[in-house]
């Protein structure tokens, strides 16, 4: 039976938590498409890929002293020797750090379609129609591929996680890797030492509509000392330097889920509700009625927060 | 150094956005910038270029109306460009544009490093890059946050989630996709803005270029997302929703 092969995700021996919802939604498409779920696994040797049949029946693990630390060349060519072995129809890769650094590579190599960013997927006519955020997540389109194979990349919390429970089958296939051409030096914390906001149960955060470091400042700080909590930002903001790396929330950031989560001027990119979106309540204050904030919060403003956030000072 | 920077043109995000018969954006009602993760790719190339020498060529798949943002990339210091402007381009997926700037790439001849933005604005694929790298097989690295190059060897740092970086070494030529935040892009000088008007932009279609116009992927349809969970906006004057706000937060949410 045709295959639905979600790639492993790894980092120091654990799994990603992406890689056990890629196993949910590798049973729940296959199940749709008359296919069987089925996981690839690269490594040094075959520790992690027995990890990842506690979550999926049939596992196919590629072990190489090549492929001990994740690089786009070993992971593509590991993928490929066991897409070339099997009969895969998909390939699910998670819109992760590695997995954007690999995932077209691999479409490449399979000469099939990629529809990266997903976050659904409906079978019409037998063929996955894919569900997507574009425009900064205004604007959701559907995608297919005109290939016969697919590789489909899935943004985080797209499918719940898998539980462990199974006890899949490993089989070892072989590959040759070479010609690997960058060379992994070593992984450093670049936050190391610094403020830890993920244990606030108030954070306050500000975003790109602050216009300038000193209104950032000026606003958002005292509002987070008012409440007794911390003051976070999204990417924009650390990008051009008004707070420091330590205090940015999101993908690349921190992930954090106090009971209150105040997001000022801060449209909701995908990146920054992933590491946000846990909070228990979530207010957005945003001049944008469309801004995709307003579809995690709880309760929400539509105004200019230069004229809210001093009222809400006044009434504290 | 010869740099390429590959420059996509794309909506204002903030832009009050219309859907036509759920098949494309209006485009009257929206402004064009340049996508924001190409403007530190376009800052990166000026700086390695004023470090050793060279030149920056701005390569772009676009309308007409892209030309007004390739310029301002000439006014910010690069040399020339290229703009394919087809509208079989237009219509095609990510794998067709990689193939035109694949094309174009070779065609210029000699180029030592390749920058991108992260991902577009508009379609958020990020695949673009990769398969770019593929294309002129060439080795590549995604999310780069720090850069070091010294000849034809290059330091680059990968950003990783939570704040981790992967410090990775490689060779030119390379394709590299540059993540914001990497340094502070530069504003267009007057100047600059004059010299701008006079830098050369070969205008291709994939045809010239010999690149196939081929998608592997079709688009459907586009639409607003529909939340089940919208949030409960408070309406009223700043005033009278802040204290609403308040309230809420106290007595209903009981979170302060």
């Amino acid at each position: 039976m045709a295959k639905i092969l979600v790639i492993a995700e790894h980092r120091d021996g654990k799994l990603s938590d992406g890689t056990l919802e890629l196993c949910k939604a590798a049973k729940t498409i296959a199940s749709a498409m008359g296919c069987e779920p089925a996981a690839a696994c690269f490594g040094k040797d075959d520790s992690i890929a027995k990890e990842v049949a506690k979550y999926i029946p049939t596992v196919f693990c590629v072990a190489d002293a090549a492929l001990e630390k994740y690089t786009s060349d070993g992971y593509a060519q590991a993928a490929k020797a066991v897409i070339d072995s099997q009969d895969v129809k998909g390939v699910l890769i998670a819109q992760s750090y590695d997995g954007v650094d690999f995932a077209a590579k691999v479409a490449m190599a399979m000469g099939a379609g990629i529809v990266s960013n997903c976050n659904k997927v409906a079978v019409e006519g037998g063929a996955p129609v894919f569900t997507r955020n574009t425009y900064n997540g205004k604007i959701q389109e559907q995608k297919k591929v005109k290939t016969d194979k697919f590789v489909a990349t899935f943004e985080k919390g797209a499918y719940e996680m898998e539980a462990a429970g199974g006890a899949g089958a490993v089989t070892a296939v072989s590959a040759s890797i070479s010609n690997v051409r960058t060379k992994v030096k070593e992984v450093i914390a670049t936050m190391a030492g610094a403020v830890d906001i993920s244990q606030a149960k108030i954070i306050v955060s500000g975003g790109r509509g602050l216009k300038d470091g000193d209104k950032y400042k000026d606003v958002i700080i005292p509002l987070a000392k008012k409440l007794g909590g911390e003051y976070g930002a999204s990417r924009p903001v650390v990008d051009s330097g008004w707070t420091e790396a330590a205090r940015q929330v999101g993908q690349s950031g921190k992930t954090v889920t106090p009971d209150l989560y105040m997001a000022i001027g801060i449209s909701g990119a995908i990146q920054h509700v992933a590491g946000m979106k846990g909070s228990k309540c979530i207010v957005a204050i945003n001049k944008d009625p469309e801004a995709p904030i307003f579809n995690i919060a709880a309760y929400g403003i539509v105004a200019d927060l230069f004229e809210v956030v001093p009222q809400l000072m006044e009434n504290l | 150094m010869k740099i390429v920077v590959c420059l996509k043109q794309v909506p204002d995000m903030e832009s009050n956005f219309k859907i036509i018969d759920g098949k494309s954006i209006d485009e009257s009602q929206v402004a064009f910038k340049i996508n924001d993760f190409d403007n530190y790719a376009v800052e990166a190339a000026l700086q390695l270029k004023e470090k050793n020498g060279g030149e920056v060529i701005i390569v772009s798949a676009g309308p007409d109306r892209a030309a007004k943002d390739i310029r301002q990339a000439f006014a910010m210091g690069a040399d020339w460009g290229i703009q394919i402007n087809d509208p079989a381009v237009q219509a095609g997926d990510n794998f067709v544009v990689a193939q035109c700037l694949q094309k174009a790439i070779q065609g210029i001849g000699g180029v030592d490093l390749v920058l991108t933005g992260v991902q577009a604005e508009d379609d958020q694929a990020a695949v673009t890059g990769v398969m770019l790298a593929e294309l002129l097989g060439m080795p590549h690295c995604t999310n780069v946050v720090k850069l070091d190059i010294s000849g034809a060897n290059m330091t680059v740092n990968r950003e990783l989630e939570g704040g981790l970086n992967e410090v990775l070494e490689m060779s030119a030529p390379a394709v590299l996709s540059i993540q914001s935040g990497i340094n502070e892009p530069r504003y267009p000088t007057l100047p600059g803005i004059m010299k701008a008007k006079k830098k050369q932009l070969d205008a291709k279609k994939a045809s010239d270029l010999g690149a196939s116009t081929d998608s592997k992927t079709e688009f459907v349809k586009m639409f607003f997302p529909v939340s089940d969970k919208k949030a409960e906006i408070i309406k009223g004057d700043p005033a009278t929703a802040a204290k609403a706000l308040i309230d809420k937060l106290k007595n209903e949410a009981k979170v302060i």
